[in-house]
């Protein structure tokens, strides 16, 4: 157990500097900063000071070194718009954002495991494409649609619940239910193929001939180990989820790092988008880590691949 | 299995619960909500050009004078009278047991302190531009105080409207950084937090000099959706907003939650063209372009079909209810052969392609809509227009200041609020100001003139002289002033503000 | 004589008649099974089809400017023509027209995007699955890497820097997708490198190139096909993302993604503006989808997609 969760360690701290080293390399290769913080009619002497003061006149690796060395100690520079450090503006917004994808995850899941099962139990039936037609309604429909089409319905028609913001659970409800429906849809997918894979097994037929009732088949044997493959990629789809999150908070005023980063893209705001892509990374290639650790706590034979 | 799941999902939700923020002590009947699109770069106003940051400003901050919604006319605030000594200087004289939210009492040498600061070139304070006639500040006692102005400075009264008093205690001792960030000022709300890019919440200052406001929170929400601002304002979670988009008024006024209220209100909407060659040669240096571009254009058919009507067209860009504003100036009417003909003069027989700086509505309403009806209309004169849209409005206008935005950009003025032809002429078309592209001697000194004499009638004829120089050179491509619009939750009153200025210290309760 | 050779020639032709119609009913079976397979093909068919034929088809050009009729509903509703069938959008332009127009967008980068992606993806999974160890675990990792960046983050800072338009659009929707074909392709090749028609191969000296294009490749075909045909769903819905925020084919283009933006803030009155491209993205994407799990089911039905 020791070996495998060391390896997964490894693993983890590789893709997390590969991420920095890949976000540094876009930012600073493509656009030239300097240009972007200075009047147009600065001088040339002006233009050769600033480059120094932001340490742009070193080679790349030499730069790369001081980001990641400062970044280890949590400094990852102040913003270039409001002078406040990146490290405290993207931390100050993350809660909002993991709660929201979390919650976005958990939506997922009480969708898409329902309909993955029936789907796979009902191979290419109708059932089994309307499962995959529901499923991949919610990809399909452009988010912000589905977003305010339920804000019309529930705060405004209905007003059962705050049209935007944050703060309350029921603030959470139709955020988490938009972001769950994008998601649905791989998930179901995942969770499809996972059940109709373990439903050939052999311990399958096993448990049928011991003569067990199909619900206690597919319940007990089934469902928990088609959970393994699905908290697998779960665990991936938390990157992904990143996207629907960006919209998502535009349409319900959410105060996240989705936006944030958004927002600083724009702004050409190095230093934030830098703090938010390689926190962001950590977080997600935690939980990857996390996931991989139960996973292989769970099933012993993935420790020994 | 099944044990660790549950145990799992149970900790997430306990999670969820335990680290969600306590909705905050204030009830829904003493609090009031007021919704931005996009929220303030900074709390000192003057450090700001943002609209936003003059409206938030008002809540926190007094000024010298104030103005009445009602008459239009300037009154007292923090100060109580106000005379000429002679043509360059005037006296003020200061209320008195008023005091900053940290307790420090207000006397002269705040006043002196907040001027100074503003007019020091070294600090490249936005505002500087507006109050730059006013050479020195001095204390005569301390609750009096003497400006001496550069000259004859006739917009002095307006003007005192338009800064608001620091403490000096403040200033002195707390960096620059930090007062963007805390504003102490002696005004009829607190700043309790700040949230960037969310949410600010205001207290009432219970101490406040003035007419006390009724609601005791005021909750400023940033949503920068505009479909999600109105189901907020129908769905009850909102109270006021702004900038309302007229294709959108029938669905407020429709749905028994909220109304509209529209207003004229200063704000002057207006093309701005790179004359002066900011960014570099550009065909609107030759005066046939912009003509053609002003004659491409049918602005009144897009009032009235884009706008619903809601837009008072004007020949320059001096607003109706502008001082020094001509009303015998008639403004360009569309004539495509003409600017065919002009554009071939100019040596594009077969048209040219134009950049077209964009942002998003956050004061001006339906700005895409009558964009794409304006490029729509240049099409047909031959001008190929490309709109560039900047999606984030502190960008665009931080890449303006510094003279990205040729060769033409949408642009509109809110003249600080000051109804005189000077709080726009001087900003946005003298030459070399940071949100000017036009530069013409003659107008300069055109304008020098109109701020230089206290006589109101020379200071009109300068002005009729300085608005037919601009629409004859064509300057800009000239729009409209707008009408505010705003939306309203039916359980307050307010006043639409014909000076742009939202005072939720004003907004009351409504009667059942 | 005539009426023996007649008769004997009906039955023969009865005879070589009967395996005829016994061939063709067992197909129309067949393809009764994935009907719904069938049904989303036709839908996509006419989708395409309108969209290659759409300068021949569309009532008025999808710029027309007409701001005298703006904000037309469309024609079943009160206040609508039969000149604007979908009504018209926020400047009097033609809905119908530019939906039509807009599928062009869609399907262009769609193609286009899962062409380079497919490419690249499976060019490095084939090279990880053969030849194995470090080759294998660099490309492992840089999918990782790339798996766990947020694609959205990619893409934003990508265009915020370089320019959205369409070629920069369809360059990093293409460049960013192909970790999902590399991690398909090198679990497959990893399988197919043990049997014993590649080891034969290797005995008879074959060259490695060989091996992989001639003998492992065609035997992925399905695969990906399979999977780029529903990649190219995901890449339309994540077009209509970008071009949301404002970053993908600019207006006046009609994009189904950009003619949705537009159309936000009109859900609340003029929702047609809004509600026609997005069916249109729902449609086109729905049909994509079982038209790539009828493919995948008749192809190999044992597929893991």
């Amino acid at each position: 157990m020791k070996r495998y969760a060391l390896r997964q360690l490894v693993q983890l701290t590789v893709v997390v500097v590969g991420i920095s080293i890949l976000s540094f390399a876009i930012l600073h290769v493509i656009g030239d900063p300097v240009l972007l913080l200075l009047p147009q009619n600065a001088g040339k002497e002006e233009y050769e000071r600033y480059h120094k003061l932001l340490g742009l006149d070193k080679p790349v690796y030499v730069q790369y070194w001081k980001f990641a060395s400062r970044a280890l100690q949590g400094d990852f520079g102040k913003s270039w718009y409001t002078d406040t450090p990146a490290f405290k503006l993207v931390i100050d917004r993350m809660p909002p954002t993991l709660y929201l994808t979390t919650a976005g995850l958990v939506a997922a899941l009480l969708i898409a495991l329902p309909l993955g099962i029936l789907a796979a139990l009902k191979r290419h039936s109708f059932v089994d494409n309307l499962c995959t037609m529901l499923a991949v309604a919610g990809q399909a429909m452009p988010i912000f649609w589905l977003g305010i089409m339920l804000i019309i319905i529930f705060a405004v028609r209905l007003k059962a619940l705050p049209a935007s913001g944050y703060g309350t659970w029921q603030h959470f409800l139709m955020p988490a239910f938009t972001l769950g429906a994008f998601l649905a849809p791989i998930t179901m997918r995942l969770v499809r193929s996972g059940v109709i894979e373990i439903m050939n097994m052999d311990y399958i037929r096993t448990a049928r001939a011991k003569g067990f009732g199909e619900r206690k088949v597919v319940v007990k044997h089934a469902f928990r180990n088609a959970c393994i493959p699905v908290i697998t990629v779960l665990g991936l789809q938390f990157g992904q989820l990143l996207g629907g999150a960006i919209v998502t908070e535009t349409v319900f005023a959410w105060p996240g790092v989705a936006t944030l980063t958004v927002d600083s893209i724009r702004n050409q705001d190095f230093p934030v988008v830098q703090c938010a892509v390689v926190l962001l990374a950590l977080i997600i290639v935690s939980v990857n880590f996390l996931v991989d650790i139960v996973v292989g706590l769970i099933d012993p034979r993935i420790r020994v691949a | 299995m099944r044990r660790t799941l549950t145990l799992a999902s149970t900790l997430l939700v306990l999670l969820a619960l335990g680290w969600l923020t306590p909705a905050d002590a204030q009830t829904k009947e003493d609090t009031l909500v007021y919704a931005l699109q996009s929220d303030v770069d900074t709390w000192d106003p003057p450090n700001s050009v943002l609209r936003e940051a003059i409206i938030l400003g008002y809540h926190v901050f007094d000024h010298l004078a104030a103005r009445d919604l009602k008459t239009r006319r300037v009154g007292p605030s923090l100060a109580t009278s106000w005379k000429t000594i002679d043509d360059t200087t005037w006296e003020v004289k200061l209320r008195q047991g008023v005091k900053f939210h940290d307790g420090s009492p207000f006397t002269a040498k705040d006043v002196k302190a907040s001027f100074e600061r503003v007019l020091d070139p070294a600090k490249k304070m936005t505002a500087r531009g507006n109050h730059a006639k006013i050479k020195s500040v001095e204390i005569v006692d301390d609750h009096t105080v003497r400006f001496k102005t550069d000259g004859p400075y006739p917009l002095f009264v307006e003007r005192m409207t338009a800064l608001v008093i620091h403490s000096e205690k403040v200033l002195r001792e707390k960096p620059h950084e930090w007062v963007q960030e805390n504003p102490i000022g002696t005004g009829p709300y607190k700043l309790v937090r700040w949230n960037r890019k969310q949410e600010h919440l205001l207290v009432r200052n219970d101490d406040y000099w003035g007419a006390k406001p009724t609601f005791k929170h005021v909750r400023i929400r940033i949503i920068p959706e505009q479909a999600t601002q109105i189901a907020e304002l129908i769905s009850g979670g909102v109270d006021i907003i702004k900038a309302v988009p007229p294709d959108q008024m029938d669905v407020i006024d429709k749905s028994g939650q909220a109304r509209t209220a529209t207003s004229p209100i200063l704000r002057t909407a207006l093309l701005q063209l790179d004359q002066a060659a900011r960014g570099g040669p550009n065909p609107f240096t030759d005066k046939r372009v912009r003509q053609a571009a002003n004659l491409a254009v049918d602005a009144d058919a897009i009032i009235k079909h884009v706008l619903n009507g809601l837009g008072d067209r004007t020949a320059t860009a001096v607003n109706p209810m502008a001082f020094g504003w001509d009303p015998n100036l008639k403004p360009y009417k569309q004539d495509i052969d003409r600017a065919k003909k002009l554009l071939a003069e100019a040596g594009y027989p077969n048209g040219l392609d134009i950049t077209f700086h964009t942002g998003p509505p956050v004061v001006e309403p339906a700005i895409q809509q009558t964009n794409d009806a304006i490029v729509a209309d240049m099409a047909k004169a031959g001008f190929r227009v490309k709109q560039n849209y900047i999606g984030d409005n502190t960008v665009l206008v931080a890449r303006i200041k510094e003279g990205k935005g040729g060769p033409m950009f949408n642009w509109s003025w809110g003249y600080y609020s000051v109804f005189d032809a000077d709080a726009i002429l001087y900003d946005v078309f003298k030459c070399g100001e940071a949100y000017a592209y036009y530069c013409n001697r003659e107008l300069d000194d055109l304008i020098h003139a109109g701020r230089s004499t206290l006589d109101q009638k020379k200071r009109a004829e300068t002005y009729v002289k300085a608005q037919k120089l601009l629409f004859d050179d064509a300057a800009y491509l000239y729009k409209w002033g707008l009408r505010g619009v705003w939306g309203i939750s039916n359980r307050v009153e307010y006043q639409a503000p014909a000076d742009e200025v939202d005072r939720m210290f004003l907004v009351t309760p409504r009667k059942k | 004589m005539k009426t023996v050779a007649a008769g004997g020639e009906v039955a023969l032709g009865a005879r070589a008649a009967a395996p005829e119609t016994a061939r063709s009913r067992v197909n129309l079976r067949r393809l009764w099974r994935f009907k719904w397979g069938v049904a989303a093909t036709i839908v996509l068919l006419l989708v395409v089809g309108s969209a290659i034929l759409a300068p021949w088809i569309v009532p008025y050009s999808p710029l027309t400017v007409d701001i005298q009729h703006r904000l037309g509903p469309p024609a079943w509703m009160e206040g609508g023509t039969r000149a604007h069938l979908l009504g018209t959008d926020q400047i009097g332009r033609d809905l119908l027209s530019r939906v039509i127009y807009g599928g062009r967008v869609s399907l262009v980068i769609g193609t286009a995007a899962v062409l380079i992606s497919s490419s690249i993806g499976v060019l490095l999974g084939l090279a990880a699955g053969y030849f194995a160890g470090r080759v294998d675990w660099s490309i492992m990792t840089l999918v990782n890497v790339m798996l766990t960046f947020p694609f959205v983050l990619l893409a934003l800072a990508v265009i915020a820097v370089l320019g959205p338009s369409l070629l920069n659009m369809i360059a990093v929707l293409g460049v960013t997708d192909w970790p999902l074909y590399a991690r398909v392709i090198r679990a497959e090749t990893l399988a197919l490198r043990e049997r014993e028609f590649v080891m034969a191969g290797r005995a008879l000296g074959m060259s490695h190139l060989r091996i992989v294009f001639r003998q492992i490749l065609p035997n992925l075909v399905s695969v990906i096909v399979v999977i780029a045909t529903l990649q190219v769903a995901r890449v339309i819905i994540l077009e209509s993302f970008l071009s949301f925020l404002g970053l993908g084919v600019q207006p006046p283009t009609p994009a189904w993604g950009n003619m949705l933006g537009e159309g936000r803030v009109y859900m609340l009155n003029s929702w047609w503006i809004a509600t026609f491209p997005g069916l249109a993205i729902f449609v086109t994407t729905l049909a994509i989808n079982l038209m790539g799990n009828a493919l995948r089911d008749w192809l190999d039905p044992h597929m893991k997609v």
